[in-house]
């Protein structure tokens, strides 16, 4: 659904994007990660033909962003960093001028359509009020209705979640996860949020300074740059009779123990076969087992660790 | 080009602007002042009765650039009768043209200019209405307001004009050939010309205010018509009008292509 290759976007002297190549496929959530200043924008804005690149190509919905602007604006839906809204009108104003913009002829159409989806976000009520004087969150969601109201194919969001309560955040997630799995549409998600990078994507892609360091699925992604998974257990005192039992057991890589505590923390490989092992292992040399939790690495820590080793090379 | 889209464009402009203080209040009340203002000076002055033309050099210079009869009709006239007669049908005539442009300069300042500020612009270059689309609508927005008003200021003018001087003249004073040439064609060609240069300015600057301060300086030239005509340089005519519609028809049209050139969807979201 979305292809790119080799696309680049220069300004002056700044390269902004370097040579991204990846491909989405359709109905796939695709999460954009890196920090402020990486490209994800400007690689979305290219995308949304809203500027062209300097080098490299890229066909979205089947159309060549170069030759193809127009069809390519008509096939997606753009969420930009701004709510982008016109605030002397009303949220139904807004939404029907899009609309229409979009190409959605039928007056009857565009009520249906502005009407599921103003009372999926619980804002049918305020329908005539004027998106001025809205909340943060709420133009937000108005925003999100504007670039789905045409059903496109392909939906580009940057920042959908940013400065919104846990509540609205959750129906926004929802709402993307419906088109995707109902509407079949192909979403680019551009977060700093990983959580909901995590919840909703398929694949990542990790960018900084405008080149692309890795594309994945998430849990790929951690397991390929975070060190092994971590089982907690408390004991009521740890032996060394218990920590040599450990030590020969072929699932542990690594114990620690925290200071003043009578905790091991355990590294392993694979956490679902080690599990009832090591805790087997333990009672067979007589520990007494108080608590097990296990800890895999979050997307978060792999982010971390990627972007920090990255700044450090350079 | 899909007409239908430059409308809506125009239809999502003109909701703004009509809940806009901002933009529609100078739109409304410097037409307003002009069409009720000058006929009331005009009226202040035809009751002066030996108010003299002959004292007067801006009349000395406009008169014998009159036609022939006119000059002859003058000439029967009381001198306070004359002085109404020129300031009615020829001396406030170029002056109206500046209601078009100053409108348009308002509205198309705010066009590119004003969505950019309001951070509105990359949504709606992110739709697929096509740049020819866009910018039509953009024009459309100015011209037909522009025309409105400057219509409506004519109206009253000539409304004015009629009602006091008819006791005097014995007959309506306005509209004449010249006033229906101003009105019918020099007054839209120079809208478009405003319109324009404004929408151009709008698009190339960061804010609404700098396209303004830009795009009020197209007031200038029809100033310096109205000088020209006072000072006795030119006459505006029927035949010096026409000529006027057609040198602003050629920038017009000059204009129109050179906009969708320059238009660049990129160079508008980069002024961010």
């Amino acid at each position: 659904m979305i292809e790119t290759v080799n696309l680049s976007r220069k300004y002056g002297q700044l390269t902004a994007v370097d040579d991204v190549t990846f491909k989405i496929g359709k109905g796939e959530v695709f999460g954009f990660l890196g920090p402020n200043g990486a490209g994800k924008t400007t690689t979305i804005r290219m995308l949304a033909c809203l500027i062209s690149p300097t080098h490299g190509t890229a066909t979205v919905a089947g159309y060549n962003i170069q030759k193809n602007p127009i069809q390519v604006r008509q096939s997606v839906g753009i969420l930009t960093e701004n709510p982008s809204l016109y605030e002397n009108l009303t949220a139904y104003e807004n939404m029907d001028f899009f609309a229409q913009a979009y190409g959605i002829a039928d007056p009857a159409d565009r009520q249906k359509r502005i009407q599921e989806l103003l009372e999926f976000f619980n804002l049918w009520d305020r329908r005539n009020d004027k998106a001025g004087t809205f909340s943060k969150g709420m133009k937000q969601k108005l925003a999100i209705i504007r670039a789905t109201v045409h059903k496109p194919s392909v939906l580009f969001l940057d920042e959908p979640t940013a400065g919104l309560d846990p509540e609205s955040a959750k129906e926004i997630r929802d709402l993307m996860a419906q088109l995707s799995k109902h509407e079949k549409c192909t979403i680019l998600l551009s977060t700093h949020h990983l959580e909901d990078a995590e919840k909703l994507c398929n694949r990542v892609l990790l960018m900084n300074k405008g080149r692309c360091l890795l594309i994945g699925k998430p849990d790929e992604l951690r397991e390929q740059i975070v060190t092994h998974p971590i089982i907690q257990i408390d004991l009521t005192q740890i032996t060394n009779k218990i920590l040599q039992a450990l030590n020969n057991s072929s699932h542990v890589q690594e114990i620690n123990t925290k200071p003043q505590e009578t905790s091991l923390m355990i590294s392993v490989k694979d956490i679902r076969m080690a599990t009832p092992e090591i805790v087997k292992t333990i009672v067979e040399a007589d520990g007494q087992i108080l608590g097990v939790n296990t800890f895999r690495a979050s997307l978060e820590d792999a982010y971390l660790k990627l972007i920090k080793g990255e700044t450090e090379t350079q | 080009m899909n007409v239908h889209n430059a409308w809506l464009v125009f239809k999502k402009d003109w909701l703004e602007i009509k809940r806009n203080r901002q933009v529609l209040m100078p739109i409304i009340i410097v037409p307003l002042i002009f069409s009720v203002m000058f006929p009331i000076i005009i009226g202040i002055v035809g009751n002066i009765p030996d108010a003299n033309v002959g004292n007067n050099q801006d009349f000395n210079e406009l008169i014998p650039n009159l036609p022939m009869d006119i000059q002859n009709m003058l000439a029967d006239m009381p001198p306070n009768f004359s002085i109404v007669y020129i300031m009615s049908v020829y001396m406030f005539a170029p002056i109206f043209l500046i209601i078009p442009i100053m409108a348009s300069s308002v509205i198309g300042s705010d066009s590119f200019a004003g969505e950019r500020e309001r951070k509105t612009i990359e949504a709606l270059l992110a739709t697929p209405i096509s740049d020819s689309e866009l910018l039509l609508g953009k024009v459309l927005v100015c011209f037909l307001p522009a025309m409105a008003v400057t219509f409506a200021a004519y109206g009253v003018y000539m409304l004015m004009i009629d009602v006091m001087t008819f006791g005097m003249f014995g007959m309506l004073l306005l509209p004449n050939i010249t006033w229906l040439i101003i009105m019918f064609g020099v007054t839209p060609v120079i809208a478009l010309c405003g319109i324009g240069l404004t929408i151009m300015v709008s698009s190339k600057v960061k804010g609404f205010k700098e396209a303004q301060q830009i795009s009020i300086v197209l007031v200038l030239p029809v100033i310096g018509l109205m000088l020209a005509q006072i000072l006795g340089l030119i006459f505006l005519g029927p035949l010096m009008l026409i000529i006027l519609i057609g040198i602003f028809a050629t920038i017009d049209i000059a204009i129109y292509y050179l906009s969708i050139k320059m238009f660049q969807r990129e160079e508008i979201l980069a002024k961010q």
